[in-house]
């Protein structure tokens, strides 16, 4: 097991590399970093040539990754062009992500995995057809139509919520943000654990923890859902990433000043230095829940041991 | 009688139409006794032994007449909890396949302890203490640090007397036994029947032995009840039947068995396929495929005809199948 993480570890460098070095390179490609910094203006030659200089920019892409990544390793995930540090805004960025992506996991477990157990249990009766109907339309529909629509209805309409979250970003103030978010992957996670359960209901150990009798909630937890679970858990682990990095649209319809939001802002101003930095973080988020999810399913399936 | 089925009736609804599983099945098992139930691939065999159990899925079967006697009390007529009190503590079964039918994911301890922390409410440590106790008892080698072991780290024959330590957890009084060895390799076979053989000896329990393996039986069962197409054709002392069988397909089912002395010759097999249970031929179910079939029997379904005081079959001419 500690060999087998160890060498999980040391894979997780080439694709760190490769992966952050292809950003590098999409985002130089892009457009001219320099353009941003002098407004609506072209900025005149002689302030750019200084600019280019003051930055490195003036070096090959390789040796500007090199300096960069030597930089990000001891901390420094350098200064945006406004001046203010990336490392700063991350700071402000990732702890409001966390919460929402927390919030969206959450639903995703609870929601999904009881609603799964649910209508696998009982397949083509009405409950079960009602609920894959109405995950059909959640994955259907776009997440900023829902977003939106529940925003108009439960903020605007009904009042029930504030439509738009303050700058704390307080727990109870996503939860509406963290459903919206996590609608796509709840309605899969639901329909995911639905044919997990009913594929292993009519399995023999089933049977045989109904012959030892057993109360039926420890057949369908202990036994059932324990066996069920496994392929969810990876769809889940997977999820981590995408919900922390894909929330670009939910935090604009809430103004949730999170990482998609910071995202969306540094690509719209070309800020180099914001997008490469917080996608390198994502980068290591992704590979780090990767890990985790391949370790939890030795915990849950013995017969998976890793040598 | 410990258990008595009673013109057990099972129907199974399926989209193709209804499967009439078991059409009045009645046998007993006396505690201590062993009763050998016999026959081919959907015979009903193992449909009763779950409807005796209270495991049958229940849609698509459906237990549509009769009554299952235990210790005085008619279990079909017991509601859903008091039921599930009697599984595992005073009924047990054992299943063919070992591997799939324990949990692969919790430790062979868990899931022995879990009888005692389920039925006994006793503490997980105790159980667990339990479990190993269990283990020590059907002979697993190591039974302290094999406890912690999952399913897939045992090999077949240890995997079925796993099966049989659950079976035997609360001491039940009966037990049903689900074709137990045929899972395994020949010669783990039969140190696993020994062993059944001799707990049940041991603690006194009736045993239900389902097969389609006559040579398990003949070392072991006190009675035989032959089933075909869900209904007992002949039932009888072991050594009735082996001696002179009083229904054509317990002839056929005799003459079946390799034998050394007819080496090179080939292999007896009873002609024709068993029925569907859709469309159960009406009158005797086997005269389709029974060499002493006549008018009679494709309009006339015999009923159990007492051949002597312990012994039963279902043939019109039960008498010429006797004399030969």
């Amino acid at each position: 097991m500690g060999r087998y993480v160890v060498r999980r570890l040391l894979q997780m460098i080439p694709v760190f590399v490769g992966a952050t070095l292809l950003i590098f390179l999409m985002v130089n490609v892009m457009g001219d970093p320099i353009a941003g910094l002098c407004g609506e203006r072209q900025c005149d030659p002689a302030t750019a040539a200084r600019l280019e200089r003051e930055f490195g920019l003036d070096e090959p892409v390789w040796q500007q990754y090199l300096t960069y990544m030597g930089n990000v390793f001891t901390g420094d995930f350098g200064t945006a062009f406004n001046g203010q540090e990336v490392t700063e805004l991350m700071s402000t960025a990732f702890p409001v992500t966390i919460r929402l992506t927390l919030i969206a996991i959450l639903f995703e477990i609870v929601i999904g995995v009881a609603l799964g157990v649910v209508t696998g249990l009982r397949r083509g009766r009405p409950v079960d057809t009602g609920v894959l109907l109405i995950t059909l339309v959640v994955i259907s529909v776009p997440t900023f139509v829902t977003g939106l629509l529940l925003q108009l209805l439960l903020g605007v309409k009904w009042g029930w919520i504030r439509p738009s979250v303050s700058s704390e970003a307080t727990f109870d103030e996503l939860v509406l943000p963290g459903l919206v978010l996590a609608s796509v992957s709840l309605a899969y996670v639901t329909r995911l654990t639905r044919t997990s359960i009913a594929e292993n209901r009519r399995s023999d150990y089933v049977r045989t923890a109904v012959a030892k009798g057993l109360p039926r909630h420890r057949v369908v937890v202990r036994h059932l859902l324990r066996n069920s679970l496994i392929p969810v858990v990876t769809f889940i682990g997977a999820d981590i990433g995408f919900l922390m990095g894909g929330a670009i649209v939910t935090e604009r319809i809430f103004n949730i000043h999170g990482v998609g939001y910071q995202l969306y802002q540094g690509i719209l101003r070309q800020n180099t230095q914001t997008v490469v930095g917080f996608v390198t973080v994502l980068v290591l988020v992704f590979l780090v829940a990767n890990l985790v999810v391949d370790l939890l399913y030795a915990v849950l399936d013995p017969r998976i041991r890793y040598a | 009688m410990l258990l008595e089925v009673r013109d057990l009736h099972v129907e199974f609804h399926t989209r193709d139409g209804v499967a009439q599983a078991v059409n009045g099945v009645s046998y007993g098992v006396e505690a201590g006794e062993t009763l050998a139930v016999l026959g081919e691939s959907g015979s009903g065999k193992s449909v009763t032994a779950q409807a005796v159990m209270g495991i049958l899925d229940m849609p698509p079967g459906r237990i549509t007449g009769g009554e299952v006697v235990f210790r005085g009390r008619d279990l079909l007529r017991l509601k859903e909890d008091e039921r599930r009190r009697i599984r595992g503590a005073e009924m047990a079964m054992i299943f063919q396949d070992a591997l799939s039918s324990l949990n692969p994911v919790l430790s062979v301890g868990d899931q022995l302890g879990e009888m005692f922390t389920v039925h006994r409410g006793m503490s997980r440590k105790d159980a667990r203490a339990k479990a190993v106790e269990l283990m020590d008892r059907v002979r697993i080698p190591a039974a302290r640090e094999r406890v912690r072991q999952y399913p897939h780290q045992f090999s077949g024959g240890m995997r079925q007397r796993i099966m049989i330590a659950m079976a035997l957890a609360l001491e039940p009084a009966l037990i049903i036994a689900d074709e137990p060895t045929t899972a395994l390799d020949v010669t783990v076979q039969a140190q696993v029947m020994e062993l059944l053989a001799e707990l049940q000896r041991e603690y006194r329990m009736g045993l239900i032995l389902i097969t389609h393996d006559l040579g398990v039986v003949a070392d072991v069962a006190d009675r035989i009840a032959v089933m075909y197409a869900g209904r007992i054709v002949e039932s009888a002392p072991v050594h009735d039947i082996y001696k002179a069988p009083a229904h054509p397909y317990t002839r056929g089912l005799l003459d079946s068995i390799p034998r050394l002395d007819q080496k090179g010759r080939e292999l007896y097999a009873i002609k024709g396929l068993p029925p569907n249970l859709m469309h159960i031929p009406p009158g005797c179910a086997f005269h389709p495929r029974c060499p002493l079939a006549r008018d009679v029997c494709r309009t006339h379904e015999p009923p159990l005809y007492e051949v002597s005081g312990t012994r039963g079959s279902a043939c019109h001419f039960w008498t010429e199948c006797l004399n030969g």
